[in-house]
């Protein structure tokens, strides 16, 4: 191809087309690019999956931030180090596309050895048997849970098998701007208030403050569970769902009557805040007191905001909230060495030195033991915090729930869609919440 | 669109600039031209063949299927109709992005091309700095679809952008436009319209093209700058005005970026921008029913392909090719 | 080549007074500062730190953090200067790839009849109508199967088709340019012994120069900001481009580097606005039919 690529690279003067030596040759290049173009691509194929120097390589494959990159890099390095044998192909990038080229990777028959997921699409892969049944290996021994939380680790079991290992532990946290509520002499959110004293005390902040006290969470699908299972229901039960149509008003309902009290914001800014992005919660935006996130996302968010804030569970009895596996590994059923892969998602959950390196970054370490020594370690403030408020509230958390079905995440795009339209007022909760549940049916069914 | 777009060898030119005598031969295949047309276009054909046709075959089967990306081809099951009987039936949404597309792109696409034919008349003739200026237009379509864009155009129209920081200026109490499911349309439109560099570029080309002698002429004829333009650059513009208004009807119809920066990839706020393709994107990464998503962006090919004839048959009234061919 | 070969067409062109020129300067400006206040709102932010940037969405910044342009340009394992090599590579090759290929497909549609001509030209219009999306896991999937995905050089799968004229709009666009050649050209060039591959070199391809430097520039600027494909077919951080490289700024779940996102995608538009200036200088008036008719 090399002959194509000269008068383009010497174009931009603009002056190469006016010569008929260099329209010749660009004719010459484009004959021999043709030519070329079958040869290239048979050489090409010729070095697909070559093994190198009797080395097993395993190709991992995960989202996050640079940060995350360095981390797990170093962590996969160490295992490289014990086990000289086994080099890794790592490929990460943000969450934007992931799963989009995850997919592909995967229809295409090659998916990496190894790859991060998480509750949205873990029972998606697992039940078209893309994810390897980790089970045999967690009762051999070869990895090993004995140190997680009972319910975290089952967290990751769909139909029965074990599709993902929980590569670190979350819970929802409640975020609130410390410093505009003490600077305003009003009482901290405490853990344990009721929904309705949460929208009371909101409604008080945004009055003396002029800050809306709370950001809407009616379509925040993790608040929306939470209150489910506070209800005594679930967000899915089986194949099927958990709740009702007149849960779901009630839901809305509660949050209309919020609104209607200014206790939140305006709807095109709680739009704003229905966006996951860290960058965009209002409590960091300074549009809202508080914000519903997770607990580990707090050093994140402090770093948008100069203002100190501080975390809680969500509101009502702290037992509707669960250890939940912030995201995990899995493993390719077809992948070649699938006993190494499920030996390095073991040394990456286990190891101490790697469980070190690892730190907070993807949820607390599901190693208890480990846990403690990452806790005692730490110098990030807030991570210390929000390790301190997870440890805490792990005393009252309850069972976990099973993991979302096929069309969980069509459904939370429902839920947002259905509550917008209660926000903006283009629907009355009753609607807003028919309209919802008929979405979510026909969104599992299929 | 076959029929459309094949030269008819009965009709006769209009042209004006060429003399009659260069029809011979246009109506038979000249001696060795057959294959001299087959030799230039191999790359294409072979692109065809090989590259383009069978993910486009492919797609079509798996519209009659229930593929969902992470099943293997061996394991998908056929539906039949299923995927094309439930687009019309029973999917709300699909329904909605159609009438989100068909207002976005009528409003969108000739106001987009008003303004590329605008500026690139302003910006036709040679003077000093005027590649700058080319340029500077061109800018906001350098930024394509990228995350930036996103934050810069909900920074622009939102509550307290700078957008209603201008209407402040007059007094007017603007709206948070990004964040309105009854404006978040129009902010989607402004964002196309602001990237118009492309077709300017093209209609700058274009009016390149226009033989200078065609204007002595005119001149000589003692015609004005408008009747210039109209009796000269309308005309000898009319292929690339076609050309621009074929492919932005498609690329308006097609409007994937904009509506997916600026939502999130949602369609929100409530789907007010949850434009044909976005909804199709969803649908097939997103939800997995890549089956489905297929036969979605079948039946948008048949629907633009009508409007693609449409087009073609009517040009042959109004676009004028200096090779004394209509089609 | 000599400087005095090459003057530039703006300098050369004698300047036409006129009466009303300032004011059409006034409303181009006018109409720039509008156009581009986004553009100068990117500016300002790529030197904001990160928690101005989530509360100050003024246009300038109250600290002035130039620091955003080095942390992004180092913020990764490979410097920000290896997806910039690797954008430019892949660009440059997709010009030559689609300059080269669309060209010799126009000119057999433009000018030259052959059995099924109109077939083919409807197909080739058809294949531009077909949303991207559902393409490309079949295209994923036709590569690997062709053994082209995760070579040695991971770049083949976005190239090959480039320079077999799969991009219609290109071919399309040179069409339309080179049925505005009038056809005597072709009859003059004819009766002195020229065949087609002869009008296609003395003819049309000295004439087709405003369809060419078009169909680079979008061939450039396109694949400069072309993230999907790109995406989906490189995965090695090594091998990573602009568009894919800015994305890994922003984890929304995570960690998010606003500032340096902004200031790479600043620097990123340089190139690519380089090359637009450049080659729009070679959309030069006059193509003056009648020298080229003896």
């Amino acid at each position: 191809m090399h002959p194509a690529t000269h008068p383009t690279a010497s174009a931009p003067d603009g002056r190469t087309y006016r010569t008929p030596l260099l329209r010749r040759r660009l004719l010459r290049g484009l004959l021999a690019a043709v030519v070329a173009l079958p040869l290239v691509g048979a050489a090409a194929a010729c070095g697909d999956d070559a093994a190198s120097d009797g080395k097993t390589k395993i190709s991992i494959f995960w989202w996050g931030g640079e940060a995350r990159a360095q981390l797990t890099e170093q962590a996969l390095d160490l295992y490289t180090q014990e086990n000289p044998d086994v080099v890794f192909e790592k490929t990460w990038q943000a969450n934007q596309g992931y799963f989009d080229k995850l997919a592909t990777l995967t229809a295409g028959g090659s998916p990496p050895d190894i790859f991060q997921i998480d509750d949205n699409y873990l029972t998606e892969y697992a039940a078209r048997n893309t994810t390897l049944d980790l089970t045999p290996y967690q009762q051999s021994g070869d990895l090993d849970t004995s140190k997680f939380p009972e319910s975290l680790w089952q967290y990751g079991v769909v139909d029965g098998k074990l599709a993902g290992l929980a590569a670190g532990e979350n819970t929802q946290g409640l975020v609130y701007n410390k410093t505009l509520v003490t600077k305003n002499g009003l009482p901290e959110p405490t853990t344990g208030m009721s929904w309705e004293e949460h929208i009371a005390w909101a409604e008080q902040v945004s009055k003396k403050t002029g800050v809306p006290g709370t950001m809407d969470a009616s379509a925040v699908d993790k608040a929306f569970w939470v209150w489910l299972r506070q209800q005594g229901k679930d967000l899915y039960s089986g194949n099927d769902l958990g709740f009702t149509v007149e849960d779901v008003t009630r839901w809305f309902e509660l949050w209309k009557d919020a609104r209607e009290r200014g206790a939140t914001p305006t709807p095109d800014v709680i739009h704003e805040g229905n966006a996951t992005d860290i960058t965009k919660q209002l409590v960091v935006t300074g549009k809202a007191a508080t914000s519903w996130v997770w607990v580990n996302q707090m050093p994140e968010l402090k770093k948008n905001t100069s203002d100190e804030l501080g975390v809680i569970a969500y509101p009502g009895d702290p037992s509707g909230q669960w250890a939940r596996a912030a995201m995990y590994w899995s493993v390719f059923r077809g992948s070649k060495n699938a006993d190494i892969a499920v030996d390095v998602i073991n040394f990456l959950a286990n190891d101490p030195d790697a469980v070190k390196l690892l730190g907070t970054d993807r949820g607390l370490p599901s190693n208890l033991d480990l846990r403690r020594v990452v806790s005692d370690d730490t110098t990030d403030e807030a991570m210390k915090q929000s390790i301190a408020v997870e440890t805490e509230l792990a005393e009252s958390f309850g069972e976990s729930p099973q993991v979302p079905i096929k069309g969980h995440s069509k459904v939370r795009a429902e839920l947002t869609k259905a509550a917008e339209n209660a926000q903006y007022g283009r629907a009355t909760p009753a609607e807003a919440a028919a309209q919802f549940v008929e979405a979510c049916k026909a969104a599992i069914a299929s | 669109m076959a029929l459309t777009t094949a030269p008819d060898p009965t009709r006769r030119g209009t042209g004006s600039v060429r003399p009659d005598a260069n029809r011979r031969g246009t109506g038979r295949i000249r001696h060795g031209e057959g294959l001299a047309g087959y030799v230039f276009l191999s790359p294409w054909l072979i692109g065809l063949m090989g590259i383009t046709a069978i993910p486009m075959l492919l797609s079509l089967y798996l519209s009659f299927t229930n593929y969902d990306i992470l099943t293997p081809f061996s394991e998908v099951e056929w539906v039949g109709l299923a995927n094309y009987e439930r687009m019309f039936t029973s999917d709300p949404s699909w329904w909605h992005s159609v009438r989100v597309t068909l207002s976005f792109a009528l409003i969108a696409v000739p106001l987009k091309l008003a303004a590329a034919l605008g500026v690139a008349l302003l910006l036709n003739r040679a003077w000093r700095g005027v590649g700058l200026f080319r340029g500077l237009f061109y800018l906001p379509s350098l930024l394509g679809g990228s995350v930036a864009l996103a934050i810069v155009w909900v920074n622009m129209f939102n509550r307290d952008g700078a957008f209603n920081s201008f209407l402040a200026l007059f007094g007017i109490q603007g709206k948070p436009w990004v964040n309105d499911p009854d404006w978040a349309l129009e902010t989607l439109m402004v964002l196309a319209i602001w990237q118009f560099g492309a077709p300017m570029v093209i209609f700058l080309a274009g009016l390149k093209q226009v033989p200078t002698e065609l204007y002595e002429a005119a001149a000589v004829d003692g015609a004005g700058k408008f009747r210039q333009f109209v009796n000269v650059t309308l005309p000898m513009l009319s292929p690339v005005i076609f050309f621009n208004l074929v492919l932005e009807t498609i690329n308006g119809f097609q409007g994937f970026t904009a509506a997916f920066v600026l939502s999130n990839g949602t369609g929100g706020p409530v789907d007010s921008t949850l434009m044909y393709t976005l909804n199709l994107y969803i649908t097939g990464f997103t939800d997995l029913e890549m089956g489905y998503a297929s036969a979605m962006a079948w039946v948008f090919l048949i629907a633009i392909a009508i409007i693609t004839v449409v087009f073609f048959s009517t040009g042959r009234f109004w676009v004028h090719y200096s090779d004394g061919e209509d089609r | 080549m000599v400087a005095g070969t090459v003057a530039p067409p703006v300098a050369t062109r004698p300047q036409r007074p006129r009466s009303r020129s300032w004011l059409r300067l006034i409303v181009l400006l006018a109409i720039v500062a509008v156009v581009l206040y986004p553009l100068f709102w990117m500016i300002g932010t790529s030197v904001k730190s990160q928690e101005e940037i989530v509360n100050n969405i003024g246009l300038l910044p109250r600290n002035f953090t130039p620091g955003n342009y080095t942390d992004g340009w180092t913020n990764f394992d490979v410097s920000f200067a290896r997806f910039f090599l690797n954008s430019a590579m892949v660009s440059l090759l997709t010009v030559v790839g689609n300059a080269v290929s669309c060209l010799l497909a126009a000119y057999a549609f433009a000018r030259l009849k052959f059995r099924l001509r109109g077939l083919w030209f409807a197909v080739m219009i058809g294949t531009l109508l077909l949303p991207g999306h559902v393409l490309i896991v079949p295209q994923y999937i036709l590569f690997r199967t062709l053994g082209l995905v995760g070579g040695e050089w991971p770049y083949l799968p976005l190239l090959i088709p480039q320079f077999l004229a799969t991009e219609a709009f290109f071919v399309f666009l040179m069409v339309q340019f080179m049925r505005g050649i009038p056809r005597e050209l072709d009859e003059a060039a004819r009766i002195d012994g020229a065949n087609a591959f002869g009008i296609f070199r003395h003819v049309i391809l000295p004439l087709s120069r405003p369809a060419l430097v078009t169909t680079a520039i979008f061939s450039f600027i396109w694949t400069w900001n072309d993230f999907f494909r790109q995406l989906v077919f490189l995965s090695d951080l090594s091998d990573y481009t602009v568009p894919v490289a800015l994305t890994l700024f922003i984890d929304s779940t995570s960690q998010s580097a606003v500032g340096p996102m902004f200031a790479m995608a600043v620097l990123s538009l340089l190139p690519v606005f380089g090359f637009f200036v450049a080659f729009q200088r070679m959309l030069v008036e006059g193509i003056n039919t009648s020298g080229l008719k003896g």
